[in-house]
């Protein structure tokens, strides 16, 4: 460990999770978010010399992917789905990508944030430790409104766990102000496949429309488990309905234009699948 | 292409790439304090109370009672003071300084500051202002006869926005005060400008007053007139402290407070007689702010343009700039052209709609040539290369054919292209040259035989230094090694005027040349030389008259031709700029790559101001996106490799044939971008920016 005036650099995850349980620290993995507006008076815990931070690898069921992993380490991966690759090849521009982290887009617990809208859609989980043990929870738990986690303060977010089947057929846009370094006004991600003419999966994600990303497990559950046909004929119904559990917040742009991209795109999702 | 318009490095491309250029705010000065201004948080109120807390030893606040001259900045008038007076006008607007050894310390003291206001209800709609800062107008023909006899009268409204400059270095000075003596240092384009203003605030006589303009990073004209304000603030602070006082501004304060372009309002009619245009009435109204600065020339430019490049033979303009409790608006790039000429570009594709051409076809028709009187009853001198620039804007962007593909679509994605002609006046306006300005350059022929110009012209980036010694070492057949060109010091360099208007190459430069060329017939080897130069009105030019609002404004006009392509994703309502083509007439270029590096700058700044560079104030006179996240400006994402090209039409009046290019590029982009718009989807538009949200709007009244 090396502790500067400003914090605590450290390279094994155990040593940084005893700082954690023994300090008021702030987590600093790329510091893309953190240094725009620096506090004098913070404390950091630097993670990015961890190496169970910055692994990517694959087990039976998941992508396992470092907290502190970098996007464009997470881009250049082979491991790396499609979806996410396509999320990262929008996100700011290189030399942030090459500074910022997955573990630091999720725990800024920004809506608008590009690659936790991939993770929501991807049911991915969290693996969180401390220095008195783990547990792994659905992103969607991890948080509880714009900025605000789960995250005790003696934790560290360790891995993503990405699903890895069920991510090939995708749907992925974001709209933001302008083609790079654009912070999102509307993402969306959509996940759709079926076995056998039945559709098996059928997720979407909304991202910067609220506090949170959004997602509307019961909605989905209309059309899992349903035919092509089935799906045709309930198309409008699964369109009012999203149209009535989608309230936008005007922010930089107004709730009427989030609210029109996000059924706009919604509908192209479903033209897209044949639906 | 000429000889000297071959490119050569720039002077200050290895200093600034290599991060070697030292800025104001790396100067190392010994004893310097740090100075922050304490602004308004409120629009519009008096003063009754400003509680200031115990200050610390070696801490210090400034305010009005500390200015030793005139508490009052000059710039074209008076009005704007150094420090309040005792009300503010809008938010930002500068009540003290705290300066003090320590930033960290002298922020915590601006925070326990409390300014107490007596409010009162701001004006912040220009329309609803009832202070009229200037006013003026002009006639030509029989207007009034064009509108009585015609069959049709088209009337229309038209917006344009604010525009911040978005310089990479903010505004930031350093006064220090020696020996009786003022000295500022700091990012400026106009060295003499600073001096005036401070001189008078001061009270000091001229002698008594050095500026120093330091590298500088970046301006469009919003280092034109604000500098003059700072530079009087970190005077009057450094003579209280007698410390040297440095003041930078961070990011979100010099967007707050510093000079934006001015948003405008305009009505158009037009008369329309069998299929043509028979007369044109424009009535203008630009948003000053709080303060007049700049803003009597920027209206007198955007009136002179703002029946564009077109021969209408009657017609009428008038306009008026006036007083809101916002931001005090200045310069920037284009100069009050900007805003008319967007006017007169989407009125004259919607008057084509209305007669049934192409708008292309009659712009061509309508536009101006060599001998025709000017829309101030001034004349066009010369060559007017539109019809040559049109075919090359064809043949590199296709546009005719494009228009017609274009026509009817459906689909998730629909094509645009639009077309604007536009000029840029080269030089001050009107007789500032002549009566205002009268520039004066100075040659020193050292004994080591290299020559230094000495001119009060400031390299901002665009590459003044490089041209001037360009022309003075062609015009003295030296080699460009021994040609010296330092930044101005007033102490040093005459007053050769400000580095605004698009006038430093076409006049300073052209007095360059003639002093080199007498430095070059009287060359003696070994000798100290002086030759000094003194500006000469063209004699050809119609005496421009500002009370009847007549004559010739400029000796000569720059003219572009500008092709935008677009791509709208209906789903999104997201546009790609799919190809964007430039022809320009600048005369000579002096130094292609400089030019060309001009060109698609100012065009992209164009299609921002058209597009996306979107800043709004809110109900209280706050600007609400004063940050880099949401103050959007295009990335070189966001353009396709701009295509820019250059015809050669060279100004005898100017050096090797040069003239006025640094503005032109930023006038064509946003009316191009916007009838690209248009032409995607299907409607008449009549505003910048015309955002995302915007289109979204647009679409979803078509889908009904």
């Amino acid at each position: 460990m090396v502790a500067f005036s400003n914090g605590y650099l450290v390279d094994n995850l155990t040593e940084a999770l005893k700082i954690r349980s023994e300090f008021e620290v702030t987590p600093y993995a790329g510091g893309t978010d953190l240094m725009v507006e620096a506090k004098d008076d913070a404390v950091y815990l630097f993670l990015n010399k961890i190496p169970e931070l910055r692994r990517i690898y694959s087990d039976d069921e998941y992508i396992r992917i470092g907290a502190a992993c970098t996007y464009t380490e997470i881009f250049e991966n082979t491991l790396t789905p499609q979806i996410l690759k396509d999320s990262i090849d929008y996100l700011a521009a290189p030399a942030i990508r090459n500074m910022g982290t997955a573990g630091g887009n999720i725990c800024n617990a920004s809506p608008k944030a590009d690659t936790a809208l991939i993770f929501y859609v991807a049911d991915a989980k969290l693996r969180i430790c401390s220095a008195s043990g783990e547990r792994i929870l659905p992103i969607e738990d991890f948080y509880v409104g714009r900025g605000k986690t789960v995250l005790q303060r003696d934790e560290l977010l360790v891995e993503i766990l990405v699903p890895k089947f069920g991510l090939e057929h995708y749907y992925y846009k974001k709209v933001g102000a302008r083609q790079a370094l654009a912070i999102s006004r509307v993402a969306f991600a959509g996940l759709f496949s079926t076995e056998n003419g039945i559709i098996t999966r059928f997720a979407m994600a909304f991202g910067s429309v609220a506090d949170t990303i959004l997602r509307f497990r019961d909605l989905e559950a209309l059309f899992v488990g349903k035919t092509m046909t089935e799906a045709k004929s309930l198309r409008d119904d699964l369109i009012a309905k999203y149209d009535q559990a989608i309230v936008p917040i005007r922010g930089r742009v107004s709730a009427d234009y989030r609210k029109s991209v996000c059924m706009n795109l919604l509908e192209d999702f479903l033209n897209q699948n044949g639906i | 292409m000429q000889s000297i318009s071959k490119s050569i490095p720039k002077r200050d491309h290895f200093p600034k790439i290599s991060g070697r250029a030292k800025y104001v705010d790396d100067l190392q000065i010994e004893g310097l304090l740090h100075g922050k201004i304490l602004r308004s948080s409120v629009a519009c109120a008096e003063i009754n109370e400003i509680l200031i807390p115990d200050l610390p030893n070696g801490y210090f606040v400034i305010d009005k009672n500390d200015v030793p001259g005139v508490n009052s900045v000059h710039v074209v008038d008076d009005d704007t003071p150094v420090f309040s007076d005792g009300t503010v006008n809008y938010v930002g607007e500068a009540i003290l300084m705290v300066a003090g050894r320590d930033l960290k310390v002298v922020n915590q003291i601006l925070k326990q500051i409390k300014v107490i206001y007596h409010e009162k209800q701001p004006v912040l709609d220009m329309m609803k202002s009832d202070t009229i800062f200037y006013q003026y107008g002009y006639t030509k023909g029989d207007w009034e006869s064009a509108f009585r006899d015609a069959d049709k009268i088209i009337e229309e409204d038209f917006q344009t926005g604010y525009q911040e400059h978005v310089y990479m270095e903010v505004q930031g000075m350093i006064g220090s005060y020696e020996n009786g003596k003022a000295i500022i240092r700091g990012t400026m384009q106009c060295p003499y400008y600073v001096h005036t203003a401070v001189k008078r605030a001061m009270g000091f006589e001229s002698d008594k007053v050095q500026v120093i303009q330091e590298e500088m990073g970046g301006a469009f004209g919003g280092k034109e007139d604000y500098p003059s304000i700072l530079g009087c603030q970190v005077a009057v602070a450094a003579y209280k402290t007698g410390k040297p006082v440095k003041v930078i501004l961070d990011r979100n304060e010099d967007i707050t407070c510093s000079p934006k372009r001015h948003p405008a309002k305009m009505h158009y009619r037009a008369a329309i007689k069998n299929g043509e245009v028979t007369g044109i009435d424009a009535d203008v109204v630009y948003d000053c702010g709080a303060f007049t600065t700049l803003s009597p020339v920027v209206l007198q430019r955007g009136l002179i343009c703002a029946t564009g490049v077109y021969d209408f033979k009657n017609l009428r303009v008038r306009g008026k700039a006036v007083k809101t409790n916002t931001v005090p608006n200045g310069a920037f790039r284009g100069f009050g052209g900007p805003q008319t000429f967007f006017s007169i570009e989407m009125f004259m594709d919607h008057l084509a709609k209305e007669i049934g051409l192409d708008s292309v076809r009659l712009k061509e028709r309508m536009v101006v040539k060599q001998g025709d009187d000017s829309a101030t009853s001034g004349k066009y001198h010369f060559h007017v290369p539109f019809p040559a620039m049109i075919e090359k804007l064809d043949q590199i962007s296709g546009f005719r054919k494009k228009r017609e593909t274009f026509r009817h679509q459906t689909g998730r994605y629909r094509s645009g292209i639009g077309i604007s002609l536009v000029y840029h006046g080269c030089g001050f306006t009107g007789s500032g040259e002549r009566d205002l300005i009268k520039g004066v350059v100075k040659v020193v022929k050292n004994t080591d035989d290299t020559v230094e110009l000495l001119t009060a012209g400031t390299d901002m980036g665009q590459g003044l230094k490089t041209v001037f010694a360009k022309i003075a070492s062609d015009t003295l057949g030296i080699p460009l090694e021994q040609v010296i060109v330092q930044n101005p010091d007033t102490d040093r360099v005459p007053n050769s005027g400000p580095t605004a208007a698009s006038r430093s190459l076409m006049v300073v430069g052209k007095l360059l040349q003639r002093a080199a060329e007498k430095l070059k017939q009287d060359w003696k080897p070994g000798e100290y030389q002086e030759v000094v130069e003194k500006y000469v009105h063209p004699d050809f030019m119609i005496p421009w008259d500002l009370s009847k609002f007549q004559g010739d404004p400029y000796p000569d006009y720059s003219w572009s031709a500008n092709a935008v392509e677009v791509k709208v994703d209906t789903l999104t309502a997201t546009t790609e700029i799919v190809g964007a083509w430039g022809v320009y007439d600048v005369g000579t270029p002096i130094d292609m790559a400089i030019i060309i590096g001009q060109m698609q700058g100012g065009f992209l700044q164009g299609i921002g101001y058209g597009s996306m560079e979107l800043l709004g104030v809110n109900e209280k006179g706050v600007i609400r996106n004063n940050s880099f996240s949401d103050y959007i400006i295009p990335t070189s994402m966001d353009v396709p490799n701009l295509v820019t090209e250059v015809v050669e039409n060279t100004y005898d009046n100017g050096p090797f044939g040069g003239k006025g290019a640094g503005e032109l590029p930023a006038v064509g982009g946003a009316p191009a971008f916007v009838e690209a718009m248009e032409n995607a989807l299907g409607v008449n538009l009549h505003h910048t920016p015309f955002s995302q949200e915007d289109a979204m709007k647009v679409l979803e009244a078509l889908k009904k």
